[in-house]
């Protein structure tokens, strides 16, 4: 029967097609190593910093694999469980790499490895340790704050300064409302923008690193009503921003920033080198968010955006430990400032850009981003449990006080302070 | 129920089994086509504009019909590439989904044996699991069998779980046929496999069909396994390559609209040419089960 | 027993499949099959639900651990909360979906039985959103309800409703019913054509003969159509409930693995899959948990399915 025939055919045929292409490269003299990443937006500069390093190691070829951010945990465990995975891998920090670590798929570094390690910023550093052993597994790669951004324009045709202390920067916004100008662009689908958002606003009202300490030493909770009262200040933001703001996602609240539409953005310091490639005509700066009382310096959170790392099983350890060194050098964190406009966690790079500059004098005075750097080491983490809190909270059906309550008790898993509070 | 299989119906001219429509039923009908259509026009339609057109001019069409939207996403989303990829593992796939669903069906739905009942409910196990679940394991095996970032661990994932619906449907047909189709031919000296493939097969053209698009569609449209499996990009299938767009372009709505077009166009277009015969095989009995 | 049954279902009798030469041709057509899907399916499935009885230190496998992680999920906070949360939410789609979405698919199909002008066009228009990728079905809708850009709330603002104007995906009281009613845009097309292809089967006998008799066209679909659509009806609530229960891309490509806002669009595939792989800038993995709550997923889908297979088998039994 024709039908059946057919189908013979076309299998073979596939069959031969498929065979033309094997499976898997077969290098041979040049070592290659993969570096897998999920900074999709980054290729360009990646490609440019690899290319100067392979002109300096000329038997080194390394290709730079990047994946979507939502899959790329997905990917990542895939291989590393199978005994495959790239060379050189980009790490999350503090927890997000404790769960790569702690098995033993990535290759501890130290200070005779790799003796550039010894400039960074021991704050920094604690982002690139296993919390099991307390060694060093990564070359942190970037520091990344939370400010306000603003739009210079808009502030300028309001008459609008840098507010100085949080009535200020109400009375700002009510200003800008009342003329018709949408305050704030943030929103609240995407949980962790309002993370983001409470990392920006909170500190300045529980008191920064001090309560830092306190919670992760176990001397006080979230139930703390220092930390309860500083998640409501969120809820004063509510009528500045759009009337729908429970249906903003995260692209939509940088469109809104981007396009102008908005005056003001609360989001951490990658979004400088987004903004300028969206818009070149966006003249914006940054200030942290005010304190109650005129005079305090305020905080603003700041944390260690991630690590590379060598994958324990690399057949190519020599050469990967090379290009490990290589971005831990001045020149790489200098390229990496200049292209991508972010905070490069390589001490002595010189920033241009100036408003990654005023980030950076934010900066001296950095508390930890309190989740992340504190709380996400086990499951359920502090972020997990906090982003669907707040947003409850911001829709009006929980309380900040629900809000703290909840997050005390998940932690109360595998935070033993936490237990019976 | 003793009827012969229902070939027929309106398909062949015959009357409307319900009588009377009036304006009401084609208001009706018609507005769920503008629903339906409606956002696949707008979809097709912002692919032709900028980015600033599609928030400020949503519904109308386009001021200047931008090709180089297409041209953007062929050459720098390698869509050519992608195309080709996702036709081979689709194709493939598919065929042997109805090679190897038919051969099973016929056995489970012409011969009484002692297991089939419990072969049948085990393929039918597969209608209900999402493969999802396995990854790791999965992943494990493609390796062992050093089959990780090829064309191969594709196929052969999206064969094994299209193999439940196409035995289910199937199965179904084969038994609907009857019971001495065969009996001439075999004592005429035929052989089972002849008597598969030159009998059976044909007379179960229309579920083929069905088993077909049923497949076809999913295993285009995935983007999970091939995220997955698959690292090389000369490798990557079309939907796959369509999500890169997301970390690169995700606010360049332009693009990324004509990438979802041109991306959907292949197989609405299969679909608009096969659906005859498509909808044809459901009449014919599928819904027996 | 003689093969003397000439019915549809005959089939050669039992005695035959004692001869050697029938059986290996079983085997032989059987075989490529049973092995591809024992291979790539169970076999892997049946792994990842042994995960569950063992220790997980992030990625890394630990040591046997017995029920200890569906004692967690069962007792834990927040686990608890959420595995119930999530189960609640797939039967809530599958109501809406039975509901909302087969109800219409239903009565669509009896008005196209009618055979008005454009049948044939209407049927092929109705089908093609199943063709779509959930990724531009669920990424478009997400571009349409959009509060700020979208052209729904423009639309609703512009005719008067602006109460209406809400965000549909963001609000949790909505997101749940809005994401159901996307699934619903998309799937529609395949229950109305399967319905349509039920209703086409019925033999013109049995309906001339309630015409003959006096019956209205609506006595003539309650008491003649309706129960011989039995066999789809029963396919498509099947069908539905496994689509319900299994749930994942959408959500996962609208809303985003947490299943927000505030876990209102949580359901289980979500569970699973961010327990299993984390969630990126939020949550760690727990593969102990996620395995357990694939293992009580498969539970639950095997034993409804088992139940309504046999079921199905008996019914056409008693149809035959």
């Amino acid at each position: 029967m024709a039908v059946s025939r057919r189908w013979l055919v076309g299998l073979i045929a596939l069959l031969l097609v498929l065979s033309l292409y094997p499976a898997g490269a077969s290098g041979q003299g040049a070592v290659k190593l993969t570096f897998w990443s999920w900074r999709v937006e980054d290729k360009w500069a990646y490609d440019r910093m690899i290319r100067v390093f392979q002109q300096r190691n000329p038997g080194i070829a390394v290709e730079f694999v990047p994946f979507r951010a939502t899959e790329y945990n997905t990917i990542l465990s895939s291989a590393l469980t199978a005994g495959k995975g790239p060379d050189i891998i980009h790490l999350r920090a503090y927890g997000g790499l404790e769960t790569f670590t702690a098995p033993g798929f990535i290759a501890p570094l130290d200070f005779e490895t790799v003796p550039e390690l010894k400039t960074f910023s021991r704050t920094i550093l604690e982002g690139a340790k296993g919390r099991k052993d307390g060694k060093i597994y990564g070359v942190p790669f970037a520091s990344q704050t939370i400010v306000i951004y603003y739009n210079k324009k808009i502030f300028a045709q309001h008459s609008l300064t840098v507010p100085k202390t949080w009535d200020e920067f109400l009375a700002l916004m009510k200003t800008l409302k009342d003329k018709g100008v949408l305050p704030l662009a943030n929103g609240g689908k995407d949980g962790w923008t309002l993370e983001v958002l409470s990392g920006a606003i909170a500190p300045n009202f529980y008191g920064g690193t001090a309560f830092f300490d306190a919670v992760t030493r176990g001397q006080t909770s979230f139930k703390d009503p220092t930390y309860t009262s500083a998640l409501a200040r969120l809820l004063e933001l509510r009528p500045y921003m759009h009337a729908n703001f429970m249906g903003v996602d995260y692209a939509t609240m940088q469109q809104l920033f981007i396009s102008e539409q908005a005056a003001m953005f609360i989001g951490g310091s990658w979004e400088i080198g987004f903004f300028r490639a969206q818009n070149r005509n966006l003249d914006f700066d940054v200030f942290a968010a005010p304190p109650l009382k005129a005079g305090q310096t305020p905080w603003v959170s700041s944390f260690n955006d991630g690590n590379y790392g060598i994958n324990a099983k690399t057949p190519s350890m020599e050469a990967a430990l090379k290009f490990i060194r290589f971005t831990a050098t001045r020149e790489f964190g200098q390229m990496f400032t200049d292209m991508l406009a972010q905070n490069s966690a390589v001490p002595g790079v010189v920033i241009k850009d100036p408003v990654l500059k005023r980030v950076q004098e934010l900066n001296r005075k950095a508390t930890p981003y309190i989740m992340l750097v504190g709380f996400r080491w086990q499951a359920p983490t502090g972020s997990t449990l906090l982003q669907s809190a707040l947003q409850a909270m911001m829709a009006g059906t929980k309380t900040p006080e629900q809000v703290g309550d909840e997050v005390t008790r998940g932690l109360s898993v595998w935070v033993d302070s936490f237990r019976g509070r | 129920m003793s009827a012969p299989p229902a070939w027929g119906g309106t398909e062949r001219g015959g009357p409307a089994r319900l009588r009377g429509w009036s304006p009401a039923t084609q208001a009706v009908l018609l507005a769920n086509a503008v629903l339906v259509l409606a956002p696949m026009v707008i979809m097709g339609l912002s692919a032709f504009k900028s980015t600033r057109e599609i928030f400020q001019n949503p519904f109308g069409l386009p001021e200047v019909w931008r090709l180089e939207n297409f041209s953007k996403v062929w050459v720098e989303a390698h869509f050519a590439l992608y195309f080709r990829n996702s036709l081979i593992v689709t194709a493939a796939s598919v065929a042997i989904i109805l090679a190897f669903g038919a051969m099973a069906g016929y056995a489970l739905g012409r011969f009484r044996f002692g297991g089939g009942d419990f072969l049948y409910l085990y393929f039918l196990s597969g209608l209900m699991l999402p493969v999802r679940l396995g990854i790791i394991p999965l992943f494990i095996l493609m390796r062992d069998l050093r089959l990780l970032d090829t064309l191969w661990s594709l196929i052969l994932i999206y064969a094994a779980s299209g193999l439940p619906s196409a035995v289910f449907i199937l199965t179904g047909f084969f038994r609907t046929l009857p019971g001495d189709l065969d009996s001439a031919a075999r004592i005429d000296g035929a052989g089972e496999w002849l008597i598969f493939r030159r009998i059976m097969l044909p007379l179960v053209r229309p579920a083929l069909v069905i088993v077909a698009v049923y497949n076809l569609i999913p295993v285009w449209n995935d983007f999970f396994f091939p995220l997955v499996f698959i690292q090389s990009d000369r490798l990557k299938t079309l939907p796959l390559g369509m999500t890169a767009f997301f970390g690169q372009y995700y606010t360049d709505w332009a693009t990324l609209f004509a990438g979802l077009t041109l991306a959907a166009v292949p197989v609405v277009a299969l679909y608009v040419l096969l659906s005859q015969h498509f909808i044809r095989g459901l009449t014919a009995g599928a819904v027996k089960g | 027993m003689s093969g003397s049954t000439r019915s549809a279902d005959a089939r050669p009798r039992a005695g035959l499949s004692v001869h050697t030469g029938r059986r290996l041709w079983l085997v032989f057509f059987l075989a490529p099959a049973t092995v591809l899907f024992a291979v790539f399916i169970t076999y892997p499935i049946l792994s990842a639900l042994a995960f569950s009885v063992y220790g997980w230190e992030g990625i890394g496998r630990r040591g046997f651990v017995g029920l200890q992680n569906f004692a967690r999920l069962f007792s834990t906070y927040p686990y608890s909360g959420l595995l119930v949360n999530a189960f609640w939410h797939n039967a809530v789609v599958f109501v809406i979906t039975m509901l909302l979405q087969n109800v219409v698919a239903l009565a669509l199909a009896l008005l196209l039985a009618r055979g008005p002008w454009g049948t044939r066009l209407y049927r092929v228009i109705f089908f093609l959103p199943v063709t779509l990728s959930l990724i531009i079905v669920g990424f478009l809708w997400a571009l349409f309800l959009n509060p700020v850009f979208g052209i729904v709330n423009t639309l609703l603002v512009a005719s008067g409703l602006s109460a209406l104007a809400r965000p549909w995906l963001g609000d949790p009281q909505t997101a749940l019913l809005t994401l159901t009613l996307i699934n619903a845009w998309r799937w529609l097309g395949f229950p109305t054509i399967v319905f349509l292809a039920g209703i086409n089967a019925v033999p013109d006998e049995y309906i001339e003969a309630a015409r003959i008799d006096g019956a209205s066209e609506w006595a003539v679909t309650r008491h003649v159509i309706f129960p011989l659509l039995a066999p789809a009806v029963t396919i498509i609530v099947l069908l539905t409930f496994i689509g319900s229960f299994n749930w994942f891309e959408l959500p996962y490509v609208v809303q985003g693995v947490s299943g927000g806002p505030n876990r209102s669009t949580d359901v289980l595939s979500l569970f699973f899959y961010r327990m299993a792989f984390g969630e990126v800038d939020t949550g760690l993995q727990d593969i102990g948990i996620g395995s357990a709550v694939a293992v009580l997923m498969f539970l639950l889908l095997v034993s409804v399915s088992a139940a309504a297979a046999v079921f199905l088998r008996r019914r056409e039994v008693e149809l035959a």
